[in-house]
């Protein structure tokens, strides 16, 4: 014969049996408000408040930030080198860490269980890309590649090989693929590319001087031939110390062989259809010159 | 190679379908099974449970839906996580009242008469807006061009590969030619030193004789004279010129006496070789 238990039990009764909440019952968290500083108030902060005696530092006049009083400053003797030249030529890619892949999929802010793309990535806010700030994608950096315990299925434009081991130690897939940037833009935000009508496009080649890094199997290179990957994929266990887990035992095998075509922004939707958001319809062309062009 | 889902598509309508289907069961994206286990009976029932409360939170929070992981370990699976994954910022389909230019009227401005504006109204208002879907692809002209662009600009993978070839083949040819000469310069410097070395000593020794001779000519120019003469002047140049006169008489008679005995000996040699 036991009481039944009361919800909300001991708190609730604490709340019904307190005055009301004012004004005079609250106070701030200790260290949640900082007094501001006052300048000239007081016997030791008053009188010249903090400049110093007379000059320029007092009143304020002194001259820019470098100047060395007439001698030739530092940032102007040494000559100039190329260090940063074509700076704004150079693709960029933003990093992203295993630690931080590994905190979005434990958030559920990430499905593990579908395949990852850069789409997924911004969805989630996991990164942010600046098409316009010549950003090419996404890096994958090995931080937190102690820490990575998630078994998926990924696409990144870079990956260090660090990182590469550690997904693949879990039983997942890499893979590198190029974006040109007028699909990357495409890519991380579809639905406005989809209310402009315009058919999806195909996606470009890499430039001359990706190619060969697109093409080797080391770096996982969406171009380059799935035998070698798989024999890379065995090198970089040996490499690593790991025992390479048999992906094609897994349940979630078919999701993880998924992969995009090489001309293809995204899974399902081939290059050429338009997407009609309001009616939720998708129009494919039936000329054959449109369908040659598409699928070339 | 396609994949089982478009990704992107069930996003967009799971985003457009959550409103309106905040009671009933939630769609299958929703719930994410974490380490892969066949739907039960009581899991699809938990999942009915979450989208339910879900819903109430939902209604709760006046449609002010944020991103939210809510973990339920009271759940009876205790492995289901409800994910929320993003907000998609609502998508505002202005269906009802589209405005959709007059493309008569001289009024409407020009770049509403555009085809890049149709494409813009097709994508926004679909159907509704009176738009010929066919005109949203490349007319033929178009496609030409963008075919000749493409050819010309964007080489295919094996143009690309064979440049690539040709490059790096020229480079490794070089580099090669560079260092052969290298090396071969370098088998030859052992020998090119000591040449040098050579010819530094010998200028020097020739210096060295070149003043001895010198000093010798000097000495003999103060002996004869008894003072110390300007070599520059006449004087000390006909004693050098007597000088080299009397070596070169010298010379001469040594010459001779040379051939003399050069002349003398092959005769006795013979005639002692046949004896």
């Amino acid at each position: 014969m036991s009481f039944p238990k009361k919800p909300g039990g001991k708190g609730l009764d604490v709340l019904q049996n307190l005055p009301r909440i004012t004004l005079a019952n609250l106070r701030p968290e200790p260290g949640a408000r900082k007094n501001e500083k006052r300048r000239g108030r007081g016997q030791h902060g008053g009188n010249r408040s903090g400049r110093g005696h007379k000059g320029e530092r007092q009143r304020g006049t002194r001259p820019r930030l470098g100047f060395e009083g007439g001698q030739t400053p530092f940032y102007l003797r040494i000559p100039k080198y190329g260090f940063n030249e074509g700076h704004s030529r150079r693709p960029q890619y933003q990093p992203l860490t295993l630690k931080r892949l590994q905190y979005l999929i434990d958030l559920g802010r990430i499905d593990p269980s579908q395949p990852i793309d850069l789409t997924q990535l911004v969805n989630a806010r996991g990164v942010t890309i600046q098409p316009l700030k010549r950003d090419y994608g996404v890096q994958l950096v090995d931080e937190g590649s102690d820490i990575f315990v998630a078994k998926i299925n990924i696409e990144v434009q870079r990956a260090t090989e660090g990182a590469i081991a550690a997904i693949e130690r879990n039983g997942g897939i890499i893979t590198n693929s190029f974006y040109d940037p007028i699909s990357l833009g495409i890519l991380i935000k579809p639905v406005p590319f989809f209310m402009r009508g315009q058919p999806i496009p195909k996606r470009m080649l890499p430039g001359e001087d990706m190619v060969p890094y697109y093409m080797s199997a080391e770096n996982r290179g969406y171009l380059a031939d799935p035998e070698e990957i798989q024999q890379a994929r065995r090198a970089l266990a040996q490499k690593y110390g790991y025992v390479l887990p048999d992906i094609s035992k897994d349940e979630l095998c078919h999701m993880l062989a998924m992969r995009k075509d090489v001309r293809q922004i995204f899974f399902g939707l081939s290059p050429g259809w338009v997407v009609n958001m309001p009616e939720k319809k998708i129009l494919k062309p039936t000329d054959e010159k449109l369908l040659q062009y598409y699928s070339s | 190679m396609d994949g089982l889902f478009p990704a992107v598509g069930a996003i967009l309508l799971q985003s457009t379908r959550r409103r309106q289907n905040a009671g009933k069961k939630p769609n299958k994206l929703n719930v994410i099974a974490f380490w892969n286990q066949k739907k039960r009976p009581e899991e699809k029932m938990a999942a009915s449970m979450l989208g339910q409360r879900t819903a109430a939170l939902c209604g709760a929070l006046k449609r002010a839906s944020l991103s939210k992981a809510v973990l339920l370990a009271s759940c009876r699976s205790g492995f289901v996580l409800q994910a929320a994954s993003y907000n998609p910022k609502p998508l505002k389909l202005n269906l009802r009242d589209p405005y959709i230019p007059d493309k008569e009227s001289n009024k409407t401005p020009e770049w509403q008469k555009t085809s890049r504006y149709d494409r813009k109204l097709f994508g926004r208002h679909g159907s509704a807006s009176g738009v010929a879907p066919a005109s949203l692809w490349p007319s033929p002209e178009e496609l030409e061009r963008l075919i000749a662009e493409e050819a010309e600009w964007h080489p295919p993978l094996e143009v690309m590969l064979k440049n690539i070839k040709t490059r790096e083949k020229e480079e490794t040819q070089m580099r090669l030619a560079k260092e052969k000469l290298i090396a071969a310069n370098m088998a030859k410097m052992p020998k090119m030193v000591e040449d040098w070395r050579r010819e530094k000593r010998e200028a020097k020794q020739k210096l060295k004789e070149e003043k001895e001779r010198k000093a010798k000519l000097l000495a003999e120019a103060r002996e004869r004279f008894g003072y110390n003469m300007d070599p520059r002047s006449p004087k000390f140049l006909e004693m050098v010129a007597e000088i080299e006169k009397e070596e070169k008489k010298k010379r001469k008679l040594l010459r001779r006496r040379e051939k003399a005995e050069q002349a003398a000996v092959p005769p006795a040699a013979p005639p002692a070789a046949q004896s």
